[in-house]
């Protein structure tokens, strides 16, 4: 009762005429530059960062939520009509999307997308109106050691499950959290690794982070070998699906919904494994199963509504931790402290219009995308059909303005620059970008923790151990760093990946 | 004994190399500063830490790349990357200097050459497509604080 009292609050703030407004904004901005081939969600919440800077703390975090499942579900729409997925969670959308559009049923797999998705959405709000609260009390609990313990298992759990070299991966892990150091101590007051350069004394931008490696380096890597692909745009029909498509896709909707709302939640799982995990499933369980990569409705339904629910449930760890599972969520965290909010467990008891009203309004996005993009469909097409040297100039405009503009600091604009360098060389060498942003993001944390938690057993390390909670976080981690070493499961893990 | 070595994964080999090179820096610059005890760590202490882990899996993965076979680096093409880092500095540097819409005009005009097909008249218009968009939204719109022209 508690949590629709809650939920009822939280939807008389989102529903102020002025939150629909940014909702909608956000949702529509999202979509349309999601849409764009080749810009993943965590670059057009980043570029679209600046556009609420000028808004106080509810209505930027419920602008940016509606960005962000803006650009997934944009991301479906040119995977289905273009093949190339407009981000690696609509990777898997492409095999039967694609051909559906090629068979002529574009129209159905696009509606069906959005249906999956609208009710994967909706479920994957209640789940965190009812997992949030109770979490949080948990974790207004934990000591600095359990933090800690957490954070390191977040990060190990998240390397597990990248994709590429463990190895290089957890090098990844490591650099950024070295990167997050640079700037001031908070507890000496020393300012560190920043060439005497005043700029520095805050640290490295996180703006300036995620657009270099998410933004410019993709831009780059596009540029270099481009092709030319079959756009559908011709006939798209009636996006309606028939009573048949419904039928046939409902209960991969559930379990699409079922799975992403689960892998969501672990850290570096999200929209991603999500979705490729309920194709997976799918692909599986089908009778008969020829007809996945053919086009079948089913290998569309899941994992759109995987996805989905992916994305939304990736909020728990973030709303009631502080804690990022993925690079998406890392900017929703730099978001708040741009708005002066220290995330963490205390911001649902402190600031409870924020935190209901956020959940209430990805309810109310999500039905805006139903809305939004059934009708609108004719207009993305539209976009697809702009030539890409035309594109990436605008790119970068917004992605120099957005960095320039969080501290309005010309030097954020060359660290851009740098930081791109330094990206594209670590991408031609097969090391992922998301570990870093990540360790990026968890790195001054975790010195905190680890600092406070030795502090208090003076100076003896065994206090990780004696305490059960986080004893129980570092044997997870170190279980799933061993399970994901041994050559069976890695073999096995690789596969996963391959498809 | 190093003639008989070879680099079989040049991708893992340069990745560990430019790893161990980074957690060297880390750890060097990170000297400076007090290391503390484990009781009451110095700002040195964690960059330290983590500085050698990050060395200790640069040499794990630079091995590799000597012990077993693995893709060569692929080629680095100056042209998109060179020009793109290019005008991404000639914005700053005019945005500090002569404001917001010679810095748009700078970096789209340059940054299309990144791409190898530019069409000089297309390029132009969008320039001037992008500077309208970006003062009528980013200034006028959002208000941000944005210098427009030199000294303003």
């Amino acid at each position: 009762m508690q949590t629709l009292s809650n939920l009822a609050f939280g939807l008389g703030i989102a529903l102020s005429w002025q939150n629909i407004l940014y909702c909608f904004i956000g949702c529509f901005l999202g979509t349309l530059v999601g849409v764009l081939p080749g810009i993943g969600p965590v670059a057009t919440v980043a570029m679209l960062l600046p556009f609420t800077f000028g808004l106080g703390p509810a209505p930027a975090l419920i602008m940016l939520a509606g960005i962000y499942y803006g650009a997934q579900y944009g991301g479906s729409t040119t995977a289905i009509l273009v093949n190339i997925p407009g981000e690696s969670s609509s990777v898997v959308t492409t095999l039967d999307g694609y051909q559906m559009a090629r068979r002529g049923r574009a129209g159905p797999a696009l509606g069906i997308a959005a249906i999956g998705s609208f009710i994967a959405g909706c479920i994957a709000t209640l789940i965190i109106a009812y997992f949030a609260p109770p979490l949080a009390e948990v974790a207004l609990k934990f000591s600095p050691a359990e933090y800690f313990s957490l954070m390191v298992f977040g990060l190990v759990a998240a390397v597990v499950l990248a994709r590429g070299s463990l190895l290089k991966a957890i090098a990844m892990v490591c650099f950024g959290i070295l990167l997050g150091l640079i700037g001031t101590d908070v507890n000496s007051g020393v300012i560190r690794f920043a060439f005497g350069q005043p700029e520095l004394a805050d640290g490295l931008g996180f703006v300036a982070l995620a657009m270099a490696f998410f933004g410019i380096t993709d831009v780059v890597l596009n540029l270099e070998h481009e092709e030319k692909q079959e756009v559908f745009t011709s006939r798209i029909g009636s996006v309606l699906p028939t009573l048949g498509d419904l039928h046939a896709s409902f209960w991969s909707i559930v379990r699409g919904t079922s799975l992403g709302s689960v892998l969501g939640i672990l850290p570096g799982g999200g929209a991603l494994l999500a979705s490729f995990a309920a194709y997976m499933f799918e692909k599986k369980i089908a009778k008969p199963p020829r007809t996945f990569g053919q086009g079948d409705i089913r290998g569309v339904a899941a994992p759109e509504s995987a996805n989905n629910a992916g994305a939304q449930t990736s909020f728990i760890p973030m709303l009631t931790l502080g804690i990022p599972s993925n690079p998406t969520m890392a900017l929703m965290i730099g978001a708040m402290m741009i708005q002066g909010i220290a995330p963490g467990p205390q911001v649902m008891s402190e600031r409870p219009e924020l935190f209901w009203g956020l959940i209430a309004s990805m309810w109310v996005g999500n039905l805006m995308l139903l809305v939004l993009n059934l009708p609108l469909v004719g207009l993305w097409i539209k976009l697809l059909a702009v030539p890409y040297r035309l594109l990436f100039p605008a790119i970068f405009v917004f992605c120099c303005i957005g960095a320039y503009s969080v501290d309005n600091k010309v030097f954020d604009v060359y660290e851009i620059a740098a930081l791109s360098a330094l990206g594209y060389v670590l991408l031609k060498l097969d090391c992922e970008p998301a570990p870093m942003v990540l360790g990026f993001i968890l790195g001054p944390m975790m010195e905190e923790n680890l600092r406070r938690a030795m502090m208090i057993s003076f100076g003896d390390p065994a206090v990780f151990l004696t305490r059960p909670l986080s004893a129980a976080f570092l044997i997870a981690a170190a279980v799933l760093l061993v399970a994901i070493a041994l050559p069976a499961l890695r073999a096995k893990r690789e596969e996963a990946m391959q498809e | 004994m190093w003639r008989h070595m070879r680099i079989r994964a040049p991708k893992d080999f340069w990745a560990g190399l430019i790893f161990i090179a980074i957690a060297g820096s880390f750890i060097l610059l990170a000297q400076q500063y007090r290391l503390g005890d484990l009781h009451r760590m110095g700002p040195a202490m964690f960059p330290t830490l983590v500085g050698a882990l990050l060395a200790a899996l640069g040499s794990g993965i630079a091995l590799r790349g000597v012990a077993f076979d693995g893709e060569p680096v692929p080629r680095f093409h100056a042209r998109a990357i060179g020009i793109s880092l290019l005008a991404i500095i000639l914005f700053g540097a005019a945005l500090q200097w002569f404001g917001l819409v010679a810095a748009i005009g700078a970096l789209v005009i340059t940054g299309a050459y990144a791409a190898r097909d530019v069409r000089p008249v297309e390029n132009i218009a969008l320039a001037a497509v992008m500077i309208l968009f970006s003062v009528a939204v980013f200034v006028w719109l959002l208000g941000l604080p944005l210098p427009l022209w030199p000294n303003s």
